[in-house]
């Protein structure tokens, strides 16, 4: 009879270790099917949670061969065919911290979301005259798609900046919960979820995309990260990460082409550059950049009309 | 030790709501314990709708209608004073959902959208697409973060602590640390949701519903209230038991056995699939129990057969039950038939309160609302959209009386019986936790469910539930000394799971003595035996608690008519 072999990577008692449990074969089960049989038929003590097992709860997410999913939507069969073998490995979803085996900890992780004021600031003038809302379905479909998160952390799992550092950045669905109030017709007080999103990290962002390819209810956190700088821009919040973005775009705009060496002093300023002295030499010596882009600036590329034709219309629709 | 003025118990929609009343009052402390992160609870699966009377669709709609509408839908078992209060306060709940940022699907006028339900005389259900129970939680959860309500989150409800017959407290069981907690309060709301999982699979709840609020009330004196009102839905998915929308036969899919015969014809010739929920959930059990199911157990299906529809009508009218079929069954309905059965989805029995105006039990500063709670206004059968609309309405009521409460009450004394509580939970811990032999837990589990769904589900006659009753008596005593098989103390779900299975049992037995009771058929409720409604003798709850001696004891409390005469129940 045909066996699945589940590698779990278990933590109990400070200690860390992997468990490996073979069951038979069944058509049409999900991942978490797996471990619940494990625990009612082979070890109690294996641990994880569950609730809705119909994907609307976010319980029971779990790293799968290294990628955050739901387990109880998740099918035995795709994951054995994907990956071309009946060995499964499974472990706790990642960036939070461990409690017991696949359990993490979301309550270390309620603080950080609360830092978006992640609650409706009620416009004034929102209400009729018998004080009833009115929101029209085209406002209401602008920012749906954020509040259909469930908050099952799939998106932080392997998001790449948080897995480099915690402390200037938030998980991504954080600032999916802000950009959903800032796009909400009903919210009169955006600058409350854009200037802690701006202060906790949006420009750390590194565009790896895992947040979107996780996300099991198909939201794409980094386009409201992006939203969410947008905001901060027009609201005049200025720091690196907008001085880089403006940087981007004028050097576009004038050449079609990047100056890798401006960007920096644009970017960064003349201290902190100074500062990257000796990155920039190596990068000099291998022919990365050419420090007489400074003084001779490029000459612009064929087919520039374009390039400001793209930029323009972009700048239409930002506004 | 923890202390508070008020202590809410459990995270979905009527606990949030109550915590958040009692948090915008000045000078009360509240606490909320849960089981699990707070927005895991069963009010996040709830789809389509919250009713209340808004007119934004239907101008002819009114409070007197939808309190018709409720009462009939009832069967006449509901309150009617209650009813009445509680629909002429859902549409201030609704707008007040709209007010903390639920986002509501709209009307072109930019209203509240609302949609037609079963046994609604006008479109009043508020919706927002097909996840309002999603949407309404997670607000509520977000306002809760705003007015800075305390979570004690995956603290787990062991026991209620009374001195003189008021309530004093709690035993939690802290579940990340491992120990026992103990909590003083004024005044302590049970809004812990359901108790489906005493059919195990054949439920559409989640895990979490485990009836474990009732089974405290209950043992802190409480009656549990009309608790053979168990709701079951004709097409749930054969392995999971997840909902599947009555549009399945709405549109016009076929019912098959495993020879492929569409045996409604035997059941209801003329309407076939489209006969009443009961009716085709009694035809479907019928064809498992006489070997023309696939599988077996409580695995054994039919199935629901959509081909012939094509394509269109399949991608277009019913891309959500395609979407479940393919996820959560495996089958594209374009390619292949859907396995389904009935499934249990509500239980309209609960913790009885005996105040609607404020969600009070017998027992002094013990308040209830939600599935937990009975008061009652579902009766025999609650409509859709109700559920929703209970927790927004009497989650604000019970989280008023209980702040009214606490500011006119003094904290009970009661630092030795919490001790005493915690000593023996603590004893108990180990004793069960470190027990080397005795049935597995889980086994038992399965057995109360087997028990549950074939002698108390569907089926209930006066033989096939007394042996229910006998089973499930047996499985108390195995209960006691049973295997758990986790001596950790960080996280043992074994041990959870082991007081869930505890109460699920308690509740179990509170079912099948109230069914037993109800010698007639009405709402939810279906006797083979007795298969009218009586008026003449059952216009009455049934109440169980427990006696001085520690026995359950049936006792029964008439009906509340206010202007209702009960008529014969026809849509």
């Amino acid at each position: 009879m045909r066996q699945i072999t589940y590698h779990i990577h278990r933590f109990n008692d400070g200690k860390s270790f992997v468990q490996t449990y073979t069951f038979d074969y069944e058509e049409d089960r999900t991942i978490l099917w797996g471990l619940q049989k494990i625990k009612e038929t082979q070890d109690p003590t294996l641990t994880f949670v569950a609730a809705c097992r119909s994907a609307v709860c976010g319980a029971c997410s779990v790293k799968v061969n290294g990628q955050a999913m739901l387990g109880c939507e998740s099918k035995i069969d795709d994951v054995t065919a994907r990956f071309g073998s009946d060995e499964i490995e499974i472990a706790p979803i990642g960036n939070f911290r461990v409690i017991r085996d696949l359990v993490v900890d979301w309550e270390a992780k309620v603080d950080r979301l609360k830092t978006v004021a992640p609650w409706i600031h009620l416009k004034q003038d929102v209400e009729d005259e018998n004080g009833v809302i009115r929101q029209s379905a085209a406002d209401f479909k602008k920012f749906v798609m954020g509040t259909e998160c469930i908050l099952c952390g799939c998106c932080a799992s392997e998001c790449n900046k948080l897995t480099a550092g915690q402390d200037d950045f938030l998980e991504p669905y954080v600032y999916t919960k802000a950009n959903r109030f800032v796009l909400d017709s009903r919210d009169g007080n955006k600058m409350a979820h854009v200037k802690p999103s701006y202060e906790n990290g949006i420009w750390n962002c590194v565009h790896c995309m895992n947040c979107i390819s996780r996300c099991p209810k198909h939201i794409k956190p980094m386009h409201d990260i992006a939203n969410l700088r947008k905001e901060a821009t027009q609201a005049g919040f200025e720091n690196k990460g907008t001085r880089h973005a403006k940087a981007f775009k004028d050097d576009l705009k004038a050449t079609g082409r990047l100056n890798e060496v401006s960007m920096s002093l644009k970017s960064d300023g003349i201290v902190d550059s100074a500062k990257q002295a000796v990155y920039a030499t190596r990068l000099m010596l291998h022919s990365k950049i050419n420090p007489l882009e400074l003084v001779i600036p490029h000459k612009p590329v064929k087919g520039i009309d374009g390039v400001r034709k793209i930029i323009k219309k972009a700048e239409e629709a930002g506004k | 030790m923890e202390q508070y003025d008020v202590l809410i118990v459990g995270s979905g929609g009527a606990g949030m709501r109550a915590a958040l009343e009692v948090g915008r009052r000045d000078g009360l402390k509240v606490a909320l314990i849960t089981k699990i992160f707070p927005t895991r609870s069963a009010t996040a699966m709830a789809q389509g709708g919250v009713n209340g009377c808004l007119n934004n669709v239907a101008s002819e709609d009114t409070i007197e209608t939808h309190t018709f509408d409720t009462v009939k839908g009832s069967d006449y078992l509901g309150d009617q004073d209650a009813i009445e209060f509680f629909c002429q306060r859902c549409p201030e709940g609704i707008l007040e959902m709209d007010h903390m940022g639920a986002p509501f699907s709209r009307t072109e006028e930019g209203k509240i959208a609302q949609r037609n339900f079963g046994g609604q005389s006008y479109p009043r259900t508020c919706y927002s697409a097909d996840k309002t129970g999603h949407v309404i939680l997670h607000t509520t959860y977000e306002q809760c973060l705003k007015e800075g309500v305390h979570f004690l989150q995956e603290w787990y409800l062991l026991d209620l602590v009374k001195v003189d017959g008021k309530i004093g407290g709690a035993v939690v069981w802290n579940m990340k640390e491992g120990r026992v907690e103990t909590i003083k309060a004024k005044a302590i709301v049970l809004s812990t949701g359901g108790a489906g999982r005493i059919f195990w699979i054949r439920t559409t709840n989640p895990f979490l519903s485990t009836g474990d609020g009732m089974a405290a009330a209950f043992r802190a004196g409480c009656a549990l209230k009309d608790m053979e009102m168990v709701q079951f839905h004709p097409t749930g998915l054969g392995k999971t038991g997840i909902l599947m929308s009555e549009a399945v036969r709405g549109e016009g899919g076929y019912l098959l056995n495993k020879d492929g015969e569409r045996f409604m014809k035997r059941y209801a010739p003329n309407k076939m699939e489209l006969a009443s929920r009961d009716v085709v959930a009694k035809a479907i059990e019928i064809e498992i129990a006489e070997g023309r199911g696939f599988g077996s157990g409580l695995d054994a299906y039919v199935v629901a057969d959509l081909r012939h529809l094509g394509k269109e009508v399949i991608v277009e009218k019913l891309h959500g039950i395609r979407d479940l079929a393919i996820t959560f069954e495996h089958k594209d309905p374009l390619i292949e038939p859907i396995p389904i059965r009935p499934t249990c989805h509500y239980i309209m029995g609960g913790i009885d309160v005996v105040d609607y105006k404020t969600s009070a039990t017998i027992v002094p500063g013990l308040f209830s609302s939600g599935e937990a709670s009975c008061v009652s206004i579902h009766g025999a059968n609650r409509l859709g959209g109700n559920s929703l609309a209970d927790g927004v309405v009497f989650g604000k009521v019970s989280g008023a009386g209980a702040a009214d409460y606490a500011e006119a009450n003094e904290q009970v004394n009661c630092d030795a019986e919490l001790q005493e509580a915690a000593k023996n939970w603590e004893t108990r811990f180990v004793e069960v936790t470190q027990r080397k032999t005795g049935r597995p837990v889980t086994e038992i589990r399965d057995e109360m469910a087997n028990t549950m769904w074939h002698k108390v589900g569907i089926f209930r006659d006066e033989k096939g539930m007394i042996e229910a009753l006998a089973e499930i008596e047996r499985l108390q005593e195995e209960y006691k000394t049973c295997f758990v098989g986790d001596t950790s103390r960080e996280y043992n779900m074994a041990f959870v799971n082991y007081i869930e299975v505890g109460s699920m049992l308690t509740v179990a037995k509170t079912v099948i003595m109230g069914a037993l009771y109800r010698k007639e058929s009405r709402g939810a409720h279906v006797r083979e035996d007795y298969p009218n409604r009586d008026d003449e003798h059952f216009l009455n709850h049934s109440l169980v608690s427990l006696n001085a001696n520690g026995q359950y004891e049936l006792s029964e409390r008439p009906v509340v008519f206010t202007k209702y005469e009960p008529q014969e129940r026809t849509y």
